[in-house]
């Protein structure tokens, strides 16, 4: 039969091609295959939450507290199966699954792209998988965000509207586009079954075929080589192949991985739907995004209002938190590569240490992101007394500037320490050396 | 370099089918753009999500409450809830919370709080005054600040407003004070006399809100 098979589907070919394809032995770069792991598990788990939910937001009556004939209890009937799917064995434990692997999944992917980034592994003839990869991160968070919304509780219900907002914002389509984008005037009849098509098909679809296109380049360009690889075989490919090698390690990694994320599951609840009821007109207190949206939130919590009319469209304080500044964050990652001369193919993962700005520039960026993420915590900080209203947005707006500036001085400082003893050392070798001799 | 163009009719036929390809490929996305229409349905103006209007009254939009008609004795200087009651096209009536942005926030201050920017004709006794209670930011619906007394909080973005002046924005990003109600008593009823004095949430101008008070006139007569 194998022998039969292979004259049709030349399988030894794939064989050479793919399956021993050789993987670099560092433990960094096993992110890119962790995030590969959560993406399968959310779409397994994904299925089945599928098959118990009611993507529907017309009223139903709550089977577990239905009320009284003449007035009963009315609940939407995608926060009712929400209920539905607690309620059933084990229900409970895979939402919490789905949900904590979609934030693995996007640390993962956030973590990944800081080793390329750090490593210099986006340099030529890597670029287009760098943007590959940053669509990927655009569309990862586009489908948390939409899965958020899905038990229709008040919670997402509130994101909801925030995020239909944020549409609206746009100067001149924003009407139309947050309309056309949610079915209708904020809360439509089809507002839960556009969403639920978003994120079960046309999300996971995009991200799909993205993750197929990363990965085939990536087979196709090799990985970039730790340094080790330099000493051992200068200009070749060293790893462990694909098949047998590295799919046992996968299989451990995966295992692994599967476990810490049910063990989270068992023990740490998530989106609580009962707590938080169904959707009503009650604000919640200090509601936040996801801690990978917090910054924005941030940007919205400091920046100060405003409104300017322009040509019959208005730009406002929201446009300019939630679309403008989180677009120019966004354009700075995707231009990284375009900011680097080098015109040779890179083989081999930089030493950051070796590139102090860009190190300093990318530790500086993500100090920003944290300020922006801690202005997020604005209310708490002034409810703990820690800033007060009238001080709060003045020092979040200098920590804006301040903390990365300092962030980036830092790590030219640290680094240059670290290559003075670097020198030292390669000092004292060649004199010893020398008094050998 | 030569001095000849070169006379290819390879190149020209590749252009054709170039040209050609490019074509289809316009005429079929501009089609398929078109399907886009379908992404957007139509609004139908009902009553249930017509905003607030001369004549409505107003009832408690807290759920152990919901329906029963607001006194003054249930208001104070904490926020109560409230939707707007009207009659549907039998008559019959109806609470407009088709369209959750109808929600309503009540205050009831000691005489002499309440000061301008505040209209205080359209207030009960220059004390009691009525808001809409959606934040001009992104639509949350805003409650009473846990930071400071008196003041309104919206939870999204840590917006605040000062309900005792015409709940002008005093910390965040909204762009804009929430707009106020006209409001009357009218034996026991609070009742409503016209429209928000100014563009609530979710219009983004004055013509859009405008043109929906027009729509709402003419399906009034
Ligand atoms: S929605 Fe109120 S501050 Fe953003």
């Amino acid at each position: 039969m194998n022998q039969w098979l292979d004259e049709r589907l030349h399988i030894s070919r794939l064989n050479d091609k793919f399956l021993r394809k050789a993987f670099p032995v560092h433990h960094s770069f096993f992110l890119g295959e962790i995030t590969l792991f959560s993406l399968i598990i959310l779409i397994l788990t994904g299925i089945l939450l599928a098959l118990s939910y009611e993507p529907s937001n017309s009223m139903v009556v709550n089977s577990f507290d239905p009320g009284t004939a003449d007035k009963p209890n009315l609940i939407p009937a995608a926060y009712h199966s929400a209920l539905k799917i607690n309620a059933m064995p084990f229900g409970d434990m895979l939402r919490r699954i789905h949900h904590w692997t979609a934030n693995i999944m996007v640390a993962a992917a956030v973590i990944h792209m800081m080793r390329v980034y750090f490593t210099g592994a986006y340099k030529k003839p890597r670029e287009i998988n760098w943007w590959v990869g940053m669509l990927l991160l655009i569309f990862t968070a586009f489908t948390a965000v939409t899965g958020y919304a899905l038990p229709y509780d008040n919670y997402a219900y509130n994101t909801l509207k925030v995020i239909y907002s944020i549409a609206a914002s746009l100067p001149w389509v924003g009407e139309w586009v947050s309309q056309a984008a949610f079915a209708g005037k904020f809360p439509g009849d089809g507002l839960i079954p556009r969403v639920y098509g978003y994120h079960i098909m046309l999300l996971p679809g995009i991200l799909l075929a993205l993750t197929a296109a990363h990965m085939l380049i990536m087979i196709k360009q090799k990985h970039t080589q730790p340094q080790y690889a330099k000493r051992i075989a200068y200009k070749k490919i060293v790893g462990v192949p694909l098949m047998t090698q590295q799919t046992p390690i996968m299989l451990a990694l995966t295992l692994l991985f599967a476990g810490i994320v049910v063990l989270f599951s068992a023990f740490i609840p998530v989106h609580p739907v009962e707590f938080f009821g169904p959707p009503s007109t009650t604000p919640i207190d200090n509601i936040k995004p996801d801690w990978y949206l917090l910054w924005i939130f941030g940007v919205l919590a400091i920046i100060p209002s405003f409104e300017i009319h322009f040509l019959g469209g208005v730009i406002n304080s929201e446009f300019v938190g939630a679309i403008v500044v989180p677009t120019i964050a966004l354009l700075a990652m995707f231009a990284v590569p375009m900011l680097d001369r080098s015109r040779d193919n890179l083989y081999y993962a930089e030493n950051p240490t070796n590139y102090p700005v860009r190190l300093g520039l990318g530790v500086a960026f993500m100090a920003l992101l944290i300020v922006w993420s801690v202005a997020g915590y604005k209310p708490e900080l002034i409810s703990a007394g820690i800033l007060s209203n009238a001080n709060a947005n003045a020092v979040l707006w200098i920590a804006t500037f301040l903390v990365p500036a300092l962030c980036y001085f830092a790590v030219q400082a640290i680094v240059r320490g670290i290559r003075s003893l670097r020198e030292a050392d390669a000092r004292d070798r060649a004199n010893f050396q020398a008094a050998d001799d | 370099m030569t001095r000849y163009k070169r006379q290819d009719p390879e190149i020209t036929r590749r252009k054709f089918i170039n040209v050609a390809m490019g074509t289809t490929a316009a005429v079929g996305g501009v089609s398929l753009l078109s399907t886009l229409g379908a992404a957007n349905p139509v609004f139908r103006l009902t009553a249930n999500k017509m905003p607030p209007q001369a004549g409505d009254i107003l009832v408690h939009a807290q759920e152990s409450k919901e329906g029963q008609p607001i006194r003054i004795a249930d208001l104070g200087p904490q926020l109560v809830r409230a939707w707007p009651q009207g009659k549907d096209e039998n008559g019959d009536p109806v609470i407009r919370k088709g369209d959750p942005n109808n929600i309503l926030a009540l205050y009831r201050f000691p005489k002499g709080q309440l000061v301008a920017p505040t209209n205080l004709d359209a207030t009960i006794d220059g004390e009691t005054v009525a808001y809409s209670d959606i934040c001009t930011h992104a639509g949350c619906s805003v409650g009473d600040s846990d930071i400071n007394a008196g003041e309104m909080k919206c939870p999204c973005h840590s917006g605040q407003y000062d309900p005792k002046r015409g709940c002008i924005v005093i910390g965040g990003p909204p762009p804009r004070p929430l707009a106020q109600l006209p409001i009357k008593l009218e034996g026991d009823n609070l009742v409503v006399t016209g429209f928000f004095l100014t563009y609530p949430y979710p219009y983004t101008n004055e013509n859009e809100w405008e043109s929906i008070k027009k729509e709402v006139e003419a399906q009034r007569t």
